[in-house]
């Protein structure tokens, strides 16, 4: 009996240990993709955050399994086991151990978290993108460019953006992995996220990539586009180079 | 919701036929709570969709009229299932059939509703206007063929001597008065609001 | 015979539901085409002639001359199959409804199944090789609502109903008529899903969101009226399992001294009979908004696509755990009765199971973080949902400390139980970060969410399902089935299980979102990957088929308690007589009496009694 829950300690510690080597050094930096955004930080950081606060539950249940398959083998023999029934203060511990665990983590990183993802200071940069069926609108209203069925989604680096996401006829959403954030795209209503891309991208990576991400039909696999992000310089020749191929037409 | 009666797989084997009727009125019952899950949702539909607004077009006469004989025939229905109780077979039958006739004049009422409704199913307040009327009227037609089916039970003999072998009708007098407590909470919803 | 097989249950409600389809529409097209309009609609002829048909079906099925007489006055006639024919025709008896529940949805799991392994066929490569969008639209959408149906019926509708009136010590459901005519709803929702799909399928998934919904192909409708019908199977049996054990459960059996497995189909009765008609009803909507012109969720006609996903996932949510309480109660039966332990901390198990009720019903509105609801909704139902870990929490200490310190004996269904124990625990872990507003901004919709709920309900409520299908298999047939077959099929299924959905959740998290035929060249080394393990996942049925078929014909014979089990099904023979127990058992203690308590599964009938009251 000792024995068996030494061995359990021991096999707990070491799966927790281990996950926990796991998650730091494979996970956190071979899973996500590229973050391509100031505000990717709070989004990865809380899925780590849930990931280091996991492993020792994770732990625990591997253990006991483990040791339970290992030591506690009958084989449908007349022999019972202890008469145990639990009614005593392990439930107990176990019922304010697990409250207290999801209580912090209703805190952090769920409501703060959540606070951090809502703040956002006065954007430098509005657009609007629209979903129809099967393909984005994208609107520049400060420069008066206007692209319906865009090849691409064209964004300054360092520029707070913030996007208004509509739909004109059915339900899409907006996803762009690289910045993590996504905002379905509902018929009637518009609705903003904000987002500042960070670092220079281009769609050879599929993390750079607008793709609706909400069912909608035939063209829903298909309803995707290559983004660029750029310097503000080359971001401001291309708005002029937007502007005068629309008025050419 | 009768089902516990006539079958040897039945309860029948340790039940008396009082735990039988608290097994029906149980069943019964739970039916009422699901039922009024789908109207609570058409309701919250409508105050999702339409606020607390109601256009002036509705009809307010004809809504009280009919408000009026629907709930007077939960009075009738409720004299027809203490006379089947008692073991008044007669009075009961005709008190079913009075109220299934009030029940049929309610729902012509709402024929009559739909067809004068100066708003289309596809505006705003069409939509709630016409589905909850629609999911109600719908209540009770299926409660006027079942009271109808009860008067025919009670002609067939099968509640003579009342007590709880009168529960089919008052499974069904139940129901009735579940619709027509549905109604008093749409009728307000519906008509009066502003 | 010809004569005998046109009176067969099934071709009598065939045919009537032929002639109720076929004069409903007729008299729609009649008075369509008095009113100027193109006779034949499909969309209106199905709303309005399908009711009709289905009335048609269950009446020639049985319901007719078993009851229907009664409505009007008359004497319904008496019960007449035998044999294996009780099971082709309307029959009031818990034991065949639940052997026909099982069957039925294991065939539909293993249709559904057949459908996964044709889209990760599809899925195998980046570009389309198998099917067109369209069609792996379909095959996605029919895979999904089929898998839906499967996890919410077979475990409560097939085990609860041979289970639950056994495991009470009573004779049968409190509505015996009116559960064969839940089940007999069953085959028309299955028919219709298969129509809908020759038709060409719908592509809106098993969600069925507007206003996709409203705007797609006419296969919709059906699944529509598919669905509403499985709602009402699914809460007429729900209130038929509450009265069961409120009122007939032996003398002595207090709720305390209840089985765990009772205690999960009256925790998954409560949530299918109070939220399941939100579903039909959002259904029922979208039907209204297409037939009618109604606009619940069409933004011209000031209706809003929000309200749909609300009332969907009031229901939806909930259902989640229609699937998975029956397997908390199935695996810790299994876990209890193969380690020869009493079930641990039974209370706090049952206890756990009703607060994941209370709480199932006010979390819904995770699903819509993404949805552009209010955001003043977020925060609660944040803190809402991680709520549910807490008695999750309590299935696990359960579930571990039965185990601890037992005798386990390693039996194919104590395997599939350990297992659902290991793959619900990744479920639920995975499911916290689902419940985390900034992480799910990121995962919604991708693939991390698909491996998420296919750790919870096949990892978990699928796996105790197996579970179950192995240990109560030699109660239900009265033969053993074949131990060698069974444990291929566990180690077949465990580890394709675990190679197909482990991928998942790191290709979802890399960027690849659900529902899609077809993605970036990025993720198509681990979807090839994805798609072999598929594949051993899908070839462990095959075992899995075979053994049943072979083991139900000719297995040996089995005793009437295999497993030295406590509980009272397996005090009755195998399979049990017609009406259960000559004598109603009295009940004295809990049904656990393990170890130094006394040995009370080793009484004959009756012998629950004295000895095994050690618990409460
Ligand atoms: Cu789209
Ligand atoms: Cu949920």
């Amino acid at each position: 009996m000792r024995r068996d829950m030494k061995l359990m300690l021991a096999v707990w510690v070491a799966v927790t240990a281990a996950s926990l080597a796991v998650s730091y050094f494979v996970l956190r930096t071979l899973s996500f993709p590229t973050p391509g955004a100031a505000e990717d930080g709070i989004i990865d950081d809380a899925f780590m955050a849930l990931t280091y606060m996991a492993t020792p539950v994770f732990g625990l249940v591997i253990a006991v399994l483990f040791v339970a398959m290992l030591r506690f083998r009958g084989s449908g023999g007349p022999e019972d086991g202890a008469p145990i029934r639990g009614g005593g203060t392990i439930p107990k511990v176990w019922f304010a151990v697990t409250t207290v665990l999801a209580v912090v983590l209703i805190v952090y990183p769920g409501l703060t978290g959540l606070i951090a993802i809502r703040q956002h200071a006065k954007p430098d940069l509005e657009i609007t993108a629209t979903g129809s069926m099967w393909q984005w609108t994208v609107d520049y209203p400060a420069s008066g460019v206007k692209i319906a069925g865009a090849k691409e989604l064209v964004l300054p680096v360092n520029q707070h953006i913030q996007v208004n996401v509509a739909s004109k006829d059915i339900l899409h959403s907006f996803w762009i992995p690289a910045f993590r954030q996504r905002m379905d795209a509902v018929p009637g209503q518009t609705s903003s996220i904000y987002i500042t891309p960070d670092r220079i991208g281009d769609p050879s990576d599929a993390a750079y990539r607008l793709q609706c991400s909400q069912l909608c039909g035939v063209g829903h696999a298909y309803m995707a586009m290559p983004v660029r992000v750029v310097s503000q310089d080359e971001f401001k020749a291309w708005l002029v180079s937007q502007q005068k191929t629309a008025e050419a037409r | 919701m009768t089902a516990a009666h006539s079958t040897v797989h039945g309860a029948e084997g340790h039940a008396s036929p009082a735990r039988l009727l608290r097994m029906n009125r149980m069943g019964l019952w739970l039916f009422f709570a699901s039922d009024a899950l789908v109207f609570a949702l058409l309701l919250s539909a409508r105050f999702y969709l339409d606020g607390l607004h109601t256009p002036p077009e509705v009809k307010q006469i004809l809504g009280l009229v009919m408000t009026s004989i629907l709930l007077l025939s939960s009075l009738t229905a409720y004299r027809a299932e203490t006379a089947i109780e008692h073991g008044n077979i007669a009075r009961g039958r005709s008190m079913l059939l009075l109220t299934a006739v009030m029940g049929s004049v309610f729902l012509a009422g709402v024929v009559m509703e739909w067809m004068l409704a100066e708003f289309s199913p596809g505006d705003g307040y069409g939509t709630a206007f016409f589905s909850m009327t629609g999911m109600h009227a719908g209540h009770v037609a299926s409660g006027v063929l079942l009271l109808l089916m009860a008067r025919r039970q009670a002609s067939a003999g099968k509640f003579d001597g009342g007590g709880t072998r009168a529960w089919g009708a008052s499974g069904i007098v139940m129901y009735w008065h579940f619709v027509d407590v549905v109604w008093v909470f749409f009728y307000p919803v519906l008509y009066l609001i502003h | 015979m010809s004569h005998s097989i046109l009176r067969a249950p099934i071709v009598r409600g065939l045919f009537w539901a032929v002639v109720g389809f076929v004069l409903a529409a007729a008299l729609v097209g009649g008075i369509r085409t008095a009113m100027g309009l193109d006779f034949w609609n499909t969309t209106v002829d199905w709303v309005i002639a399908y009711p009709v048909a289905l009335l048609g079906w269950l009446m020639g099925v049985g319901v007719w001359p078993q009851w229907g007489r009664e409505w009007l006055g008359g004497k319904a006639e008496p019960y007449a199959l035998t044999g294996w024919q009780r099971y082709f025709g309307f029959s009031p008896d818990h034991k065949v409804i639940g052997i026909q529940y099982a069957v039925t949805f294991i065939v539909l799991f293993l249709l559904a199944g057949l459908a996964a392994m044709l889209i990760r066929i599809e899925l195998a490569q980046p570009g389309l090789q198998l099917f067109t969008s369209d069609q792996y639209n379909a095959a996605m959408s029919f895979h999904g609502i089929t898998m839906v149906a499967v996890a919410v019926a077979t475990l409560l509708g097939g085990f609860g109903n041979y289970l639950v009136p056994l495991m009470i010590g009573a004779r049968d459901m409190a509505f015996p008529r009116l559960n064969a005519l839940s089940y007999w709803l069953v085959p028309p929702v299955a028919i219709l899903l298969v129509i809908a799909v020759g038709m060409g399928g719908w592509d809106s998934g098993w969600t069925a969101y507007p206003p996709l919904s409203e705007v797609n192909k006419e296969g919709q409708v059906l699944f529509n009226l598919a669905v509403i019908t499985f709602g009402v199977v699914s809460i007429l049996g729900g209130i038929n399992f509450l009265v069961t054990v409120t009122y007939m459960r032996a003398p002595g059996l207090t709720w305390f001294r209840l089985p765990i497995f009772v205690w999960g189909a009256i925790s998954a009765s409560l949530i299918s009979f109070f939220f399941t008609q939100a579903f039909a009803a959002a259904l029922l909507m979208v039907l209204l908004d297409r037939a009618l012109g109604t606009s619940f969720f069409r933004a011209s006609g000031g209706g809003s696509a929000l309200l749909y996903e609300h009332i969907f996932w009031f229901y939806s949510h909930p259902a989640v755990y229609v699937m998975v309480l029956p397997g908390f109660g199935a695996a810790l039966e299994i876990l209890s009765h193969m380690s020869k332990k009493p079930l641990f901390a039974y209370r706090w198990a049952a206890g756990a199971m009703l607060g994941i009720v209370a709480l199932s019903g006010i979390v819904w509105a995770h699903h819509m973080f993404t949805s552009g609801m209010d955001p003043a909704l977020h925060a609660p139902f944040l803190v809402l949902t991680e709520l549910i870990s807490i008695p999750t929490g309590l299935i696990f200490l359960s579930a571990l400390g039965t185990i601890w310190q037992g005798k386990l004996w390693l039996q194919t269904p104590m395997l599939f139980a350990l297992a659902f124990v290991f793959n619900f625990l990744l479920g639920g872990v995975t499911g916290i970060y689902l419940a985390d507003v900034p992480t799910d901004l990121h995962l919604h919709d991708t693939y991390f969410v698909v491996a998420h709920f296919h750790y919870t309900i096949v990892g978990g409520e699928i796996f105790a399902l197996f579970a179950a299908l192995y240990y109560w298999f030699p109660k239900f047939t009265g033969r053993m089935y074949s131990e060698r077959l069974g444990k291929i099929h566990f180690w077949m299924m465990f580890l394709g299980f675990q190679l197909t959905f482990i991928p998942m959740f790191r290709v979802g998290i890399q960027g690849m979102n659900r529902r899609v035929a077809d993605y970036p060249a990025a993720y198509g080394e681990y979807n090839l990957f994805i798609s072999f393990a598929a594949f051993l996942l899908g070839a462990s049925f095959l075992f899995f088929t075979w053994n049943m078929l072979a083991s139900w014909f000719r297995g040996p014979a089995a005793a009437a308690n295999p497993w030295r089990a406590s509980t009272l099904e397996w005090q009755v023979s195998s399979p049990p007589p017609e009406h259960n127990f000559d004598e109603i058992p009295v009940i004295t203690g809990d049904p656990y009496g393990y170890g130094g308590a006394g040995p009370a599964h080793n009484r004959p009938l009756g012998g629950l009694a004295a000895g095994s009251e050690g618990g409460s």
